[in-house]
């Protein structure tokens, strides 16, 4: 799942995984609200995402509220989430990396870096395991 | 991440693996230093004692005598001066258990050791790849 509230980013990435043939379903989320309501609430999706992918921008609030939610219910503590970010907060940094992220990563300045980008991260998804759910 | 050469422990009771891990590092070019405990009871005094510089990154592996690797992390993480250390389990456990176990305890990978020395460096060119687009 990507929780991004910057629609070109979100066609992109819709872009990226398309190209890399990367065929895991891919749910969206503008806002930490309806990510959480696609997680837990009225519109919970099933199985539960392996993988959130959280844009936090300068102001990263709700993006580090969102990740305190998501380490404090049983149910959703062990996604593995990766910050996603394109700005230089030591703050959000520190709060995220305590809350176990598994990466802090800079998000690609040029679009055509996009692909490159994308395609490390699907690498290293390709070579971890996950539980015998589908992903 | 890797350009700022954080350290790196390697938590391995085999010695083969160790070599491999040793060997691979230097194929792949990954200069980080690179620290090594036999068991979870060995990194924990190494951290505690602050006998190595603290690491950012563990390599960890499951199985290992006197205390395993899911023991060792769920201690680790319930000290907070160890709490954003990145944790990679690389084990031959394919047990389910193990991987909730881990995951549970927030790893940020859970690799399987691939069998042949080739795969292994393939699979250690691909963690050095995504480091590097991590911030630490």
């Amino acid at each position: 799942m990507l929780v991004d509230n910057n629609k070109i980013d979100v066609v992109s990435t819709r872009d990226a995984f398309s190209k890399l043939g990367i065929g895991t379903t891919l749910h969206f989320a503008e806002s930490e609200s309806e990510a959480w309501s696609l997680l837990q609430g009225d519109n919970k999706i099933s199985p539960t995402p392996k993988i959130i992918l959280i844009d936090i921008n300068e102001n990263g609030l709700s993006g580090i509220d969102l990740l305190h939610k998501i380490r404090e219910t049983p149910d959703l503590k062990s996604i593995l989430v990766f910050v996603i970010t394109n700005t230089d907060n030591d703050e959000n940094k520190v709060a995220a990396l305590n809350l176990n992220i598994a990466g802090y990563i800079r998000k690609p300045i040029e679009s055509e870096s996009n692909i490159d980008f994308f395609s490390i991260l699907n690498d290293y998804w390709n070579i971890i395991e996950f539980t015998s759910e589908k992903k | 991440m890797t350009n700022r050469l954080v350290n790196i422990l390697l938590v391995e009771d085999d010695e083969v693996d160790v070599m491999n891990v040793k060997r691979a590092f230097a194929k792949n070019n990954i200069q980080n230093p690179l620290f090594v405990a036999g068991n979870g009871v060995e990194a924990l005094e190494m951290l505690n004692n602050s006998i190595v510089p603290l690491p950012r990154i563990i390599i960890l592996d499951i199985n290992m005598p006197k205390m395993n690797g899911i023991e060792f992390l769920r201690l680790m993480r319930e000290d907070d001066k160890f709490k954003n250390i990145s944790v990679f389990v690389m084990t031959t456990s394919n047990e389910d258990s193990d991987k909730i176990d881990a995951y549970n305890l927030n790893v940020a990978g859970y690799i399987l050791k691939p069998l042949s020395f080739e795969k292994f460096l393939s699979s250690v060119a691909t963690l050095k790849n995504f480091w590097q687009l991590c911030e630490m």
